[in-house]
């Protein structure tokens, strides 16, 4: 029965990181939850073993004779054994930081090998970056030390869609740079005009596409798709938009709604957080996780999808209509 | 004794708040700030064409002189700028003010081609390489009243377009390039002379100058050419040298034209209706979809199916075209901006807008303008983006590298580029900053 549930436990699903925690709390409380749910589960009946116990006789009283008995073996009792599980091998993919939300992919077991394949996919990650006019601190957020406070009543929306042209305008370039294509070659080109060109290895904060979803002075949303950033490199970018517009800004909310595969509606909200759906979860992502990998790295005989074990792959191919 | 003072400790959030609401309100901008506009210039700088006279002569000893500026560096201007062109190795600024003051030039001034600019030394003598933006005095009758529309520039020759006083040459005249009869063994160097050119069927909207001859447009959509003729680029059905500014007929006569480009040996036509005239220098197969001659000397229609043309733009060895619906086409000799695969062609080549920005979240992006330098290729987007591509002869592309591009490639402007003119290994932009 726990066997059944550790089976299910292996590949990748996303979690929805609350603000306000620091990103391995999250990975701990997932990990505590499971191994609750798995211990708890009734495990293997203990072992049974013939023993010749003494019992009185049946004649007259003082003499013991051996009776054969069938009893449990006290070295399976669970008081000895002591908890099933005790640690299960949870692996982070990109993290977030503490003031950050949003979705958090998490691999178990096995799925931990396909976290470094993802990485190396350098799938783009989405965000939804909130912002307030007027006010500059010294770590780019609402909750830093105030370092100058301006007007803003002449920014428009169409100031800053012109400000945020720019910034794509030039990461278009930096993506380009930073891609290690020779530019004279015909390849180069054709990748370029497809606009398939992306940094396959190390590079600086490439941000691919940015937009003003919402702008009502002195607040302001933008929708970021970013590849290799951090958090705080977001607030950084709101600090110097304030900063081009002839004012400030500071950010208020950094929100990850898709990383890479992973949307909002995969990622499983804290009341989720147990054996089943998680499960669950993890059937629902594999097709989407396998195909982005075959269409990325290809195909290969050392590929991990073979190395997964080969009854989870049957199930996806019987799952697949 | 109970003490009357607390140590201070960490501020409460009230002391925060408060801390907060009491500091001053800074202002940068107020709410009718204008954006300023600016002009960039990048490329060789030894000719004096950029207008930075520390490139050239540095004014510290610590500074070395800077060859080429491969990136857009500001060039501090007296009056807002609205018209820019870059000759071989000079540049003039046009204003359209009504002061006194309306041209300035700088770079190569061998042939006067930037007027005669008194040298400060030798009174008597004139400055053969200009190194700052430097007024040119021009002839004019009323000058608190004219405005200067345009300026073009040629290899040795320059023309200014003013609103009521016609059009005033200036520079090498050895083609009648100037509009002026063609005086033996002149002097070129030092000159004072200052030709103006009124008589046209109606008044001159647009001035372009080849290589070596010029090509006015009037309101009525005639063509008029003056200047050299062995490639047949003055399109008036000889080779020989026109030194008066005569009608060109052939495919365009009675044609409403709306845009005329030339800068090497070839020139295009636009007309209202969005066909296409061309003739000059055919060698590079700018022509060769009509005629497999190498020089046509009057204007022929060229039938290409790619839409109704808004611009033309017309380099040394490619041409170029942009349609209504916002697509640029290329064809001729050289980096046409197809990767490194596409050397030559005959016919029109559409290069793929995606390359220009436009995308599934950005579908709205679309080449506003076209420009030709010699060997290089520049196109500005409706967002105020400049594209080029093409030979990276001394750094004129300004992409901060020396090596040729092949495809369209941003340049890096800080601010919204309204219009560039290409030169031979320099350009100039004209470039309204954000807010």
């Amino acid at each position: 029965m726990a066997a059944a549930g550790l089976a299910g436990l292996a590949g990748l699903f996303a979690v929805y990181k609350p603000a306000g925690v620091a990103w391995s709390r999250v990975r701990e409380a997932v990990e505590t939850r499971l191994l609750r749910e798995l211990n708890a589960a009734p495990g293997r009946p203990p072992r049974q073993r013939v023993r010749f116990l003494p019992a009185p006789a049946p004649g007259g009283g003082g003499a013991l004779e051996l009776v054969a008995a069938r009893v449990p073996v006290l070295a399976d009792h669970p008081l000895v054994l002591g908890p099933r599980f005790r640690k299960l091998k949870i692996g982070a993919g990109h993290r977030l930081d503490v003031k950050a939300s949003g979705v958090f992919v998490l691999g178990i077991g096995h799925g931990n090998k396909l976290l470094t394949d993802l990485y190396n996919c350098h799938l783009t990650k989405v965000y939804t970056v909130g912002g307030l006019f007027g006010k500059a601190t010294d770590d780019f957020s609402d909750t830093g030390n105030l370092v100058e406070k301006t007007t803003f009543d002449h920014i428009t929306r169409e100031k800053l869609e012109r400000i945020l042209a720019v910034i794509q305008g030039t990461n278009q370039k930096a993506l380009l740079m930073y891609s290690n294509i020779d530019m004279k070659t015909q390849e180069a080109y054709e990748l370029a005009v497809k606009g398939l060109i992306r940094p396959m290895g190390k590079s600086p904060p490439i941000i691919t596409a940015v937009r003003c979803i919402q702008f009502a002075l002195p607040e302001f949303q933008l929708e970021i798709h970013c590849l290799h950033e951090t958090q705080q490199y977001l607030r950084k970018l709101v600090h110097e938009i304030g900063l081009e517009l002839k004012s400030s800004a500071v950010c208020t909310q950094v929100r990850r709604i898709r990383d890479g595969v992973f949307t909002v509606d995969d990622a499983l909200p804290r009341t989720q957080w147990n054996l089943q759906s998680i499960q669950e979860a993890i059937r629902n992502c594999q097709l989407k996780v396998e195909t982005e990998l075959e269409k990325t790295l290809g195909h290969g005989e050392n590929s991990p999808l073979h190395q997964l074990g080969g009854d989870m792959a049957e199930h996806a191919r019987q799952e697949r209509p | 004794r109970r003490m009357l003072c607390r140590a201070a400790g960490p501020p409460s959030t009230r002391q925060l708040r408060e801390a907060e609401e009491a500091a001053p309100v800074f202002q940068y901008a107020g709410k009718a700030a204008k954006r300023s506009d600016r002009v960039f210039v990048w490329g060789f700088s030894f000719s004096g064409a950029l207008g930075i006279p520390s490139f050239v002569k540095p004014d510290a000893s610590w500074k070395k002189p800077r060859r080429i500026q491969t990136t857009p560096y500001r060039l501090e201007t007296q009056e807002k700028i609205s018209s820019a062109a870059c000759g071989y190795g000079f540049t003039l600024l046009a204003s359209n003010t009504r002061d006194i003051t309306k041209v300035w030039g700088m770079g190569l001034n061998k042939d006067s081609q930037l007027g005669f600019q008194r040298s400060r030394r030798d009174q008597t003598k004139g400055y053969e390489y200009v190194l700052e933006p430097s007024p040119i005095p021009l002839p004019l009758e009323k000058p608190q009243q004219t405005r200067v529309l345009q300026v073009s520039c040629g290899r040795a020759h320059s023309l200014v377009l003013t609103d009521n006083e016609g059009v005033f040459t200036m520079g090498n005249n050895s083609y009648g390039q100037c509009g002026r009869k063609v005086v033996e063994d002149e002097i070129y160097s030092e000159s004072h002379l200052i030709h103006q050119l009124k008589e046209f069927d109606s008044r001159v909207v647009q001035v372009v100058c080849g290589q070596d001859h010029s090509l006015f447009r009037t309101k009525k959509g005639t063509v008029y050419a003056c200047g050299w003729g062995a490639d047949g680029q003055t399109g008036l059905g000889h080779y020989n040298i026109t030194s008066v500014p005569t009608k060109l007929h052939g495919d365009i006569a009675g044609v409403n034209i709306i845009q005329v480009s030339s800068y090497g040996d070839c020139c295009l036509a636009v007309s209202d209706e969005g066909d296409v005239f061309g003739w000059g220098n055919s060698e590079y197969l700018q022509l060769a979809s009509v005629t497999e001659t190498t020089q046509v000397n009057v204007p022929r229609h060229l039938p290409f199916k790619i839409g109704k043309v808004k611009e033309a733009a017309c380099g040394g060895t490619g041409n170029m075209v942009l349609t209504e619906e916002g697509n640029v086409f290329v064809w001729g000799y050289g980096i046409l901006g197809k990767g490194p695969n596409l050397i030559e062609t005959a016919v029109p080549e559409m290069i793929p807008p995606s390359l220009f920005g436009w995308s599934d979240f950005s579908p709205d992006i679309r080449v506003a303008h076209v420009r030709c330098g010699l060997s290089q290729f520049a196109a500005l987007t409706n967002k105020g983006e400049l594209f080029v591509w093409g030979k990276n002869l001394r750094g004129c592309l300004g992409t901060g590298r020396m090596e040729d591009q092949y495809f369209p490639w941003r340049v890096t402007v800080p601010g919204e580029v309204v219009d560039v003119a290409c030169g031979v290994d320099h350009m100039v932009s004209m470039v309204r900053s954000f807010t």
